[in-house]
């Protein structure tokens, strides 16, 4: 009885001591685990009696072995501070990465936090848009509005049709206040932009409603109303069961029906907030709106004319336009700016890195690709961070025109872009084409009133002792760029950390 | 480190110890009644600034006494110096851990 305790708490204590070696620097674990094993051993020996299970003395084991903890951590700490110059280089750069890497993920976390952001970056896709039409009179004939009766709408409806399908019919928007009961006897008031539709709107455009359900469905007396996903989002707080419930708009009591999908492509002619399911007979009057419908030859162009019959038999003419566009996506901007960006870039800055191309030294092709991969891994962080930075700032703020925020994500990704690559040549110029590390210690050297029969500027250093960056003050026609100055082994003496550091660079 | 750099009071008396003839780190845990997670650390700082220094015990030795090698410390001429500058700064030293007569 007693040996098996025994052998369990030696087990024990080799086990603390082996989770303690992992801590020790692989170089040294060997000697380390060695050592307290040993120790251990001997500790065992000189405490735990031959026979029997003293617990004292197996107690006093553990805690001795609970002190290799602390020395596996003290190792690790001495390991790190060896380190810490070459870390101090190398780590720069994984630092720089790792921050852009973080940046770039609290951007998105931001942008996919915001609903009008995450609507851009996560576009729905309907694949029966093809063929939605806005019918409205022609450009110039019937005011600015372009809207038509509702009664028009009815008529076109009940005639044989040759060229649509189906038609819908969508009022003009008006200001009204919605007021949802809230939990707890509250209410949940809000300034929203309704309009009344067909019940055929939203068949006609293709869009599925989310959350219907057969509470909606069935309210048929009752006026019925169709929410936004943004109006979802900002009164009900994404609730899924809102479809059913009874909320106040304009003073009149609506049951939720469902929830539209989020469509940004789509070019409605308002912007609406929660369309209203009105039927037929009460779009029969003289109120403006505009009539939609689904052509029967999908692939009828973005736009064409048309001449159909009034409500009084003679006949007008008809714009027909495409109501899904896709002309300005984000993702399009953000290439434009990106572009603009880069033909921007020589202006602002000097491309060429800082290598001067007569040097003896040649860089082992490791230590060039390692360079390239970190320029490139910069930039390709730096575009992403970028891109959500500047769909955070445009469609981030509610309400914004679409096409106001198409020109503030323009400009934002522009600046952003021009600044980021700016930045990224700019560091990589500051680092050391060896060890990437940041170079220090400035030094003003020689005189200005001397330019023109030497250099004068600023003298940057390797702290790892590969070599000094010329930054001239002064663009000449012999020294019109910073020139990178690799040093030899003999300057190794001046650098505590040069030999270790050059070693398999050249 | 120069023999004028201050020790701790705890690296001082392990530094005594070693002098006084503990070896190995469980003696000097024996004989200065520090727990192993204060004595092994210390001596890892001291042996980094040389002031102590390791060896492992030969391997033969080990196996004729049916044991595991041990791994032993000695002072080193930069260790005596330090301390006899932390001597004299905690003078209590010497006497709390005195080194043992060697055999004649």
């Amino acid at each position: 009885m007693s040996t098996w305790r025994s052998r369990l708490c030696q087990c024990a204590c080799l086990t603390y001591v082996r989770c303690a070696s992992i801590l020790v620097p692989a170089g040294s674990r060997g000697e380390w685990w060695k050592e307290w094993k040993s120790e251990l051993w001997h500790v065992r020996e000189a405490r735990v009696p031959v026979r029997g299970f003293h617990w004292p003395a197996e107690r006093e084991l553990v805690e001795f072995s609970l002190g290799a903890f602390r020395d596996a951590w003290s190792v690790a700490m001495q390991a790190e501070r060896r380190r810490a110059p070459t870390a101090g280089n190398e780590g720069s750069a994984r630092r720089c990465v790792l921050a852009l890497a973080v940046l770039t993920l609290i951007c998105c976390g931001i942008g996919l936090a915001i609903p009008g952001v995450r609507m851009r970056v996560i576009p729905l896709t309907l694949p029966d848009s093809a063929g939605v039409m806005l019918i409205q009179p022609p450009q110039g004939l019937a005011g600015s509005q372009r809207t038509l009766p509702g009664r028009l709408y009815r008529s076109w409806k009940g005639r044989r049709q040759r060229l649509f399908s189906e038609f819908a019919f969508l009022e003009r928007a008006q200001k009204t206040t919605l007021t949802l009961p809230a939990s707890g006897g509250s209410q949940h008031a809000a300034q929203v932009r309704t309009a009344g539709v067909s019940v055929t709107f939203f068949r006609v455009l293709g869009w599925a409603l989310r959350f219907r359900s057969p509470v909606g469905e069935a309210s048929k007396g009752e006026p019925r109303v169709v929410l936004s996903d943004l109006l979802w989002r900002r009164v009900a707080g994404g609730d899924p069961e809102i479809a059913g419930r009874r909320i106040r708009i304009g003073g009149r009591e609506m049951v939720v029906a469902g929830v539209a999908p989020a469509v940004t492509a789509v070019a409605l002619p308002e912007d609406v907030d929660a369309w209203i399911l009105t039927p037929d007979e009460a779009l029969a009057g003289d109120g403006p709106g505009y009539v939609i419908g689904r052509a029967l030859a999908a692939g009828t162009g973005d736009g064409w004319m048309m001449t159909a019959p009034r409500t009084d038999g003679s006949f007008a003419d008809f714009s027909c336009t495409r109501i899904y566009r896709t002309p300005y996506q984000p993702w399009d901007i953000f290439l434009f700016a990106l572009f603009l960006a880069c033909v921007a870039l020589p202006a602002t800055t000097s491309l060429p890195l800082g290598e001067y191309r007569v040097s003896s030294v040649r860089l082992a092709w490791s230590t060039k690709v390692r360079r390239w991969a970190f320029l490139a891994a910069k930039i390709a962080l730096l575009l992403p961070l970028v891109y959500m930075f500047s769909l955070d700032v445009a469609y981030g703020i509610p309400r914004m025109p679409p096409a106001a925020a198409g020109y503030v994500q323009l400009l934002t990704g522009l600046s952003a872009c021009l600044l980021g690559l700016r930045w990224a040549l700019g560091d990589q110029r500051g680092r050391c084409p060896v060890c990437l590390s940041r170079l220090t210690h400035p030094a003003r050297v020689g005189q200005p009133s001397r330019s023109f029969l030497a250099w004068n500027g600023t003298e940057l250093i390797c702290v790892g002792g590969h070599g000094l960056l010329h930054v001239p003050e002064l663009e000449t026609s012999w020294f019109g760029e910073q020139r990178w100055l690799y040093l030899d082994p003999s300057w190794s003496v001046l650098f505590a950390d040069a030999p270790s550091m050059s070693a398999g660079y050249f | 480190m120069t023999a004028d750099a201050k020790l701790s009071h705890t690296a001082a008396m392990i530094l005594q110890a070693v002098h006084a003839g503990c070896e190995y780190g469980f003696s000097l845990m024996e004989r200065t009644g520090l727990p192993s997670g204060t004595v092994y650390p210390a001596m890892r700082r001291l042996e980094r600034d040389g002031l102590i220094r390791s060896s492992w015990e030969q391997q033969a030795i080990a196996d004729a006494e049916q044991r595991p090698p041990r791994k032993y410390y000695k002072l080193t001429r930069a260790g005596s110096a330090a301390l006899e500058v932390s001597c004299k700064r905690y003078p209590l030293l010497a006497k709390m851990l005195p080194v043992e007569k060697q055999p004649a």
